[in-house]
């Protein structure tokens, strides 16, 4: 864990005696030396992966300094993420109510943001990986409600563009830039942002989910610890 | 690591300028070509926009969505053990790759491991898969370059694997097999006996392509040389899979980056590049893959443990909160699930990387300037899957 | 054809008539997702060949085919396409929905992008379930369309009324 931990860190599960990851501690100093202030985020779980949040107007420049100066040029993805807790009861978690809290439609819990941090519903995230040390980094990103653009990466990682316009039509976020943000998997007139949590699944509203429980046995008498629902 | 040297780029790239040239002389009207969505030299519904000048490509914009299924959205009210069901036709052709990386993500955030002789399985049938797949490129590539007897051959004897696949999963396309904690269900009597001679009849079928097509004057004229991408354009558009090898770029997830839950250390065999940077390498390293898929399967077929194949799991799978992205290298390159739990039954959000959708991004960069048969060669040879591509 | 439409033909010649329509059906392959490829290992692998069953599964476009082969996933962004493809054969003209997608959504079944069911767009005449269905399953459904060729009247779908799926 880096000093650089945010106050969320600590709704995320903590790792007893995490092992050190040297190398990638190594690469979160050297991009802490490059970023300063704009990093204000950033998680390591080690042996694994790197996670690390900037601000919003560092989103840019964050691609060039991963591309240019650290030679992380393969490009994995970029998306959005959208922590608002599901509105919607039955309809969406279909199945949670039904198992766990009896008939009962459950609270949503609170917001809260997954590693690295955040203060806004919306993030965009992306990731790199460099085919020499074989490892990743993943970038985040906090957008704020009133103003969901951000600088584009197609300049920097060409394979940016296509994944910047799936997610300007599934979330609805603008891409400052952006040669052409033009619909790429829906139909001209599609209303609404699909990836939105606030975007309801119509068909399971007119049709309840028509199998309540996978009654499937688990081979090797494994899982009996809870009861299934039959 | 660096295919052509500078030199040989630049004479092509003065090549085609020459090409160019040429053409400005008999400059005709623009026109505008529209592929697809249904056409059969697009498998599924790819639709490509492709402005022509005489018979050279100004411009091709690819237009994906046709096949536009909204997984992530799905992902994200189903259960974990039924997003299986789902993710095994996101690639339909090597189905069961699909699953593993789905399958270890959520293994991560559990903590749990599959036994030793799950991970086994997993990997024969993960490359079962490939050969799968594969082999129908190798017998489509023919289809689209003219030769359609590849392909025949290529239905012919994909037979034997989906035999060996169905066997053991009971799905000859989608096996749905792969849990959360191990498999389904252990290997049925007799198939391993059966899965040596399926592979003898694989490396038989990869013989008689590269006889029928690989020496082929007129598919070397068609594939050499069209459609070079350069190392660092591959990945800047994040190539992977055989189109990266094929540019001489020698990464492999299996062998640099292998998730644990696999064991593909524990069987010798090579990573192919090409330094050629075209269609012909591209075609010839998926030649040669599946020839090192027949010989991963026989090594592991060989020292497969004995012992449980289901780790000790809940019966109501929840996972623990935390994020996790987990990719292996399925048949097409890359694929990778990114996967934040918020503790619940259902995934919270789940960001599919698939192969295809980088794979065919580059189209636009890469069709400009070629002529009209070459934009066939060139969709082929990067070879995409249109669920894939569009999820 | 104009004996035909106005329906005065004679039994004899209705039979035979039938009968060689049954046996020459030109399949126009509309392979959308995963189906598209057990359509292809039931048209044009060696182990099922369909052609044995009088199916001729290369037309080069839907004008010169009988039959078409919906396989796979239908989205609302394919959904004209579909409609324009089946308007452009000629009469009589019979589908095939292949697949639970085609069928009715399959498991895309809350998607928001997937048409629940081609029968919504164009009159559907065997349904072929299985996901995807295994390409004998697709054999049999021919079987079976040509069945129904056999014992329909041919003023019927000469004259290119909607036909009413049972």
């Amino acid at each position: 864990m880096s000093s650089a931990d945010t106050a969320t860190e600590a709704d995320t599960p903590a790792e007893p005696e995490a092992p050190r990851d040297e190398r990638r501690e190594a690469l979160l100093a050297r991009l802490q030396a490059e970023l300063g202030s704009d990093l204000v985020g950033s998680h390591i779980r080690a042996g694994d992966d790197l996670w690390v949040r900037v601000t919003r107007d560092a989103w840019p420049t964050a691609a060039e300094i991963t591309h240019r100066r650290l030679k992380y040029s393969f490009f994995d993805f970029l998306s959005g993420l959208d922590w608002l807790p599901s509105p919607f009861g039955r309809d969406m978690d279909s199945q949670e109510d039904i198992l766990v809290h009896g008939q009962e439609a459950k609270e949503p819990p609170a917001m809260a943001q997954g590693y690295a941090g955040g203060e806004t519903r919306f993030q965009v995230f992306a990731r790199v990986y460099s085919l020499t040390e074989h490892m990743g980094i993943t970038l985040k990103a906090d957008l704020p409600d009133d103003d969901l653009s951000v600088g584009t990466w197609s300049g920097t990682y060409a394979g940016a563009n296509w994944h910047e316009r799936e997610c300007w039509e599934m979330f609805g976020f603008h891409f400052v830039g952006h040669p052409q943000l033009a619909h790429l998997y829906l139909p001209g007139g599609f209303e609404g942002n699909p990836l939105r949590k606030d975007f309801p699944l119509l068909a399971r509203r007119v049709k309840p989910w028509p199998g309540i429980v996978d009654v499937e046995p688990m081979p090797g008498g494994a899982g009996d610890d809870e009861e299934g629902g039959e | 690591m660096t295919a052509l040297s500078d030199r040989e780029q630049l004479t092509s790239l003065a090549n085609q300028a020459a090409d160019s040239r040429v053409n400005l002389e008999f400059e005709t009207e623009g026109m505008t070509l529209n592929m697809g969505p249904q056409h059969p030299a697009t498998h599924g519904t790819l639709r490509i926009l492709v402005k022509l000048d005489g018979e050279q490509v100004i411009s091709a914009d690819p237009m994906p969505g046709y096949m536009h299924r909204g997984y992530e959205k799905l992902c994200e009210v189903r259960t974990y053990p039924q997003v299986t069901t789902l993710v095994n036709r996101i690639d339909w052709l090597g189905s069961f790759a699909n699953e593993v990386p789905w399958i270890l993500a959520a293994e991560k955030l559990m903590g749990i491991e599959a036994p030793p002789r799950a991970q086994y399985i997993r990997t024969i049938l993960f490359e079962l898969s490939r050969m799968a797949n594969v082999s129908l490129f190798l017998g489509d590539l023919g289809i689209q370059l003219g030769g359609i007897t590849v392909g025949f051959y290529a239905f012919r004897d994909r037979e034997h694997v989906l035999n060996q696949i169905e066997a053991v999963t009971g799905g000859r396309f989608h096996p749905n097999f792969d849990r959360i904690g191990g498999l389904k269900d252990d290997l049925p009597k007799g198939w391993i006996a059966e899965t040596k001679k399926a592979m003898e009849k694989m490396r038989a079928f990869c013989d008689e392509v590269e006889d029928l097509l690989f020496g082929n004057e007129i598919f070397q004229k068609r594939t050499r040389g069209i459609g070079l991408i350069p190392p660092h354009v591959a990945q800047s558009y994040g190539l992977s899979g055989a189109n990266i090898r094929g540019s001489g770029v020698d990464w492999d997830l299996r062998r640099d980056a292998c998730p644990p839950g696999l064991v593909y250390d524990k069987a010798d065999w090579k990573v192919w590049t090409h330094p050629d940077c075209d269609s012909f390498s591209r075609s010839w390293i998926r030649l040669q893959e599946t020839r090192e898929a027949t010989k991963i399967v026989d090594q592991l077929l060989d020292s497969i443990p004995s012992g449980p194949i289901m780790a000790k799991v809940p019966r109501i799978i929840k996972v623990p909160e935390g994020e996790a992205y987990v990719a292996t290298e399925n048949p097409l390159g890359e694929m990778g699930y990114y996967l934040v739990s918020k503790g619940d039954l259902n995934p919270f959000r789940v960001k599919i990387r698939s192969a295809s959708f980088n794979n065919v991004s580059i189209v636009p960069w890469v069709c400009k300037g070629v002529y009209v048969p070459d934009v066939i060669t060139i969709l082929a040879s990067l070879y995409f899957i249109l669920g894939d591509i569009d999820r | 054809m104009g004996l035909v439409a106005s329906g005065k033909v004679p039994k004899p010649l209705t039979h035979l008539l039938n009968m060689s329509r049954k046996y020459s059906l030109w399949c126009y392959q509309w392979g959308l997702a995963c189906c598209a490829i057990e359509m292809g290992a039931a048209f044009a692998s060696p182990r099922y060949d369909v052609m044995r069953l009088g199916v001729i599964p290369f037309p080069a476009s839907p004008r010169q085919a009988d039959l078409v082969v919906i396989a796979g996933t239908v989205t609302d962004k394919l959904a004209p396409a579909v409609r324009r493809l089946y308007e452009q054969m000629p009469d009589p003209k019979y589908v095939i929905s292949m697949g639970s997608c085609s069928n009715c959504g399959g498991p895309y079944w809350d998607s928001y992008s997937v048409t629940k069911g081609v029968d919504q767009i164009i009159p559907v005449d065997v349904y072929v379930p299985g996901c995807p269905p295994r390409p004998e399953a697709l054999l049999e459904g021919i079987v079976l369309l040509q069945e129904r060729i056999q014992n329909e009247d041919p003023a019927e779908r000469f004259r290119g009324d909607p036909i009413v799926v049972g």
